[in-house]
């Protein structure tokens, strides 16, 4: 700094920090009045650098004293905020660097990498669509779709007089009136099958990948699209399986099944097992419905108990002249006989121009009593 | 050296071993240089902006910062002159971000809003505030950057060195910046000041 007895110009005053304050304030340690008096030019100088302070006046707004511990306070919050902040990302940046940590997450990764991979290129190739695909290619234009989303089975009946009990989440596609000579159904889920004889017109149902060819006979079909394996239980008369992929390459690949034995259709590889005995396959004689253990053969039955045999097989209902059929008992086999049928024969021996309607599940007798 | 510089001299010390102990991690240290300079800081950045919330808020973020980074910041510092460089350069970045709060358009200036006000009740006579109200109108039409460094030079009391560092230029461009103000003023003021010494006598 120079000394003030050189200053020559005003910026040397206003730069100095006790002239300023002499001329604010009055404050004069360092005797500036005195100084000033000794010289007529200093003088001159000194009044011109007041001029300048006094027209450079910068107003003090002091804050309060609890304006700023207020703000103190709010910084420290914004500090800790900060600090916490960083000690959680060190925290994570050191789990990091712990080599488990990286091993069970490398596991992981390539853990749903290849659950990814493998849903992608090996399951899904064979999966939902292959119900949608089948019925889309169909030359049938007009089919019927029936879908089952209550938790109760529900009753198909077909033109042909065949019954197709259809299992909840299960769905099945099939035409109006069967026309030519092959009867053709879609399935997706599990439905029990009845079919009316006609050696004429053979019966095919689709189920994912294979198709079940019968002439007249009872079966059970289970081809869920979300499930791994598809099952076939024959329980009267003969069935014949092949794969889709068989018919379109016309290879003779096909494996005939007889009461009580089934098929599963292994997906993932396309591979075919027969089981020949049903009650050693724990899934199998586990899953069996109502309609398949229930016996319809009726030696000197009332009538009323045949038809809660029927309500119980089918989930139906039936509604009937109670008093008029009281003293009413039958002996019939209606075993290997669709549900149309079966009301058909028992009309037939009940007499007197009995007669059945089937409205969806609910059916109606009218009789005026047996022979 | 004379009493007031020794007591000048003494508060410079005095930020010095604040700022030291504060780079320590003493607390205290950071809240005695929190309440110095705070309401000092916010009168500065005011001077930027009209929206005195989002100044309060860069001040203390200003400070956040320093305590946060302390082990990374210089310890060989002017504390006054670089917590005056990180309140303008945290408001040059919150305008530049901010697009309500932005009017400005250049990426280093921002603009320095303020004006200079006279020191009535230390003027007793006529002529003196003529003059002096003359020099205010001179000084506050200065373009903002002469303005700025007059203040930080003259009002804040930083040397060439620091204001050239708070403008973000070098030496030479302050020192002619405050030159070039100083000049500026003294043609218009002089030029004027016959004239109106003239009106005055005709008036008295």
């Amino acid at each position: 700094m120079k000394e003030r007895n050189q200053y020559r110009e005003i910026e040397d005053f206003l730069a100095d920090e006790s002239f300023r304050l002499w001329m604010r304030s009055k404050e004069d340690s360092n005797c500036w009045e005195e100084w000033t008096l000794e010289h007529p030019k200093r003088a001159k100088l000194v009044e011109e650098a007041r001029l300048w302070l006094l027209a450079m006046k910068v107003p003090e707004h002091d804050l309060s004293q609890e304006q700023v511990d207020a703000a103190l306070q709010s910084t420290w919050m914004k500090i800790e905020k900060i600090e916490q902040e960083s000690k959680m990302e060190q925290k994570l940046i050191q789990l990091w660097k712990t080599t488990w940590f990286r091993k069970i997450a490398a596991i992981l990764v390539f853990g749903l990498l290849s659950f990814y991979v493998y849903d992608n290129y090996f399951v899904s190739k064979n999966n939902n669509s292959y119900y949608e695909q089948i019925v889309a290619n169909t030359d049938d234009n007009g089919l019927l779709e029936q879908i089952n989303n209550s938790n109760k089975p529900q009753i198909v009946t077909l033109s042909d007089g065949s019954s197709v009990l259809l299992q909840p989440k299960s769905k099945l596609s099939y035409p109006k009136v069967f026309m030519g000579n092959e009867r053709n159904v879609y399935l997706s889920g599990e439905a029990f099958f009845e079919i009316s004889k006609n050696p004429k017109k053979p019966f095919f149902v689709h189920a994912n990948e294979i198709v079940t060819k019968v002439i007249g006979t009872s079966f059970r079909i289970k081809a869920y699209a979300n499930q791994s394996d598809v099952e076939v239980l024959v329980r009267t008369g003969k069935v014949k399986v092949k794969s889709e992929k068989a018919i379109r390459n016309s290879s003779q690949e096909e494996i005939v099944l007889l009461p009580n034995q089934a098929l599963r259709f292994v997906r993932k590889n396309q591979t075919f097992n027969k089981i020949t005995d049903i009650t050693l396959d724990k899934s199998l004689s586990s899953s069996i419905r109502s309609i398949e253990q229930l016996s319809f053969e009726f030696t000197d039955i009332p009538v009323a108990q045949i038809f809660k045999t029927i309500e119980q097989a089918y989930s139906v209902e039936i509604d009937f002249p109670k008093q008029v059929l009281e003293k009413c008992h039958l002996t019939t086999s209606l075993s290997d006989q669709p549900l149309p049928e079966k009301l058909k024969i028992i009309c037939k021996s009940i007499g007197n121009n009995s007669s059945y309607t089937m409205n969806g599940n609910q059916i109606t007798i009218l009789s005026k009593g047996c022979n | 050296m004379s009493l007031k510089n020794q007591i000048l001299h003494n508060a410079v010390l005095d930020d010095n071993e604040l700022w030291v102990e504060m780079k320590a991690g003493d607390e205290k240290a950071f809240s005695t240089l929190f309440k110095k300079y705070y309401s000092y800081l916010i009168q500065y950045g005011n001077t930027f902006s009209p929206f005195s919330e989002k100044i309060q808020d860069c001040v203390q973020d200003v400070f956040t910062d320093i305590w946060v980074y302390r082990n990374s910041v210089s310890d060989t510092v002017v504390v006054k002159a670089y917590l005056l460089s990180c309140v303008r350069k945290r408001i040059v970045r919150l305008q530049q971000r901010d697009k309500v709060f932005n009017k400005t358009k250049s990426v280093d200036a921002i603009d320095f809003l303020f004006d200079f006000s006279i020191e009535q009740q230390l003027i007793s006579d006529e002529l003196t505030a003529g003059k002096v109200a003359h020099l205010n109108k001179v000084l506050n039409v200065l373009p903002a950057r002469q303005k700025e460094a007059l203040y930080l030079r003259y009002h804040h009391g930083l040397n060439v060195d620091q204001v050239a560092e708070i403008l973000n230029v070098n030496y030479q461009s302050a020192n002619n910046l405050l030159h070039r103000a100083l000049v500026n003023i003294r043609k218009e003021w002089k030029g004027n000041m016959a004239l109106l010494l003239m009106l005055l006598a005709n008036w008295i």
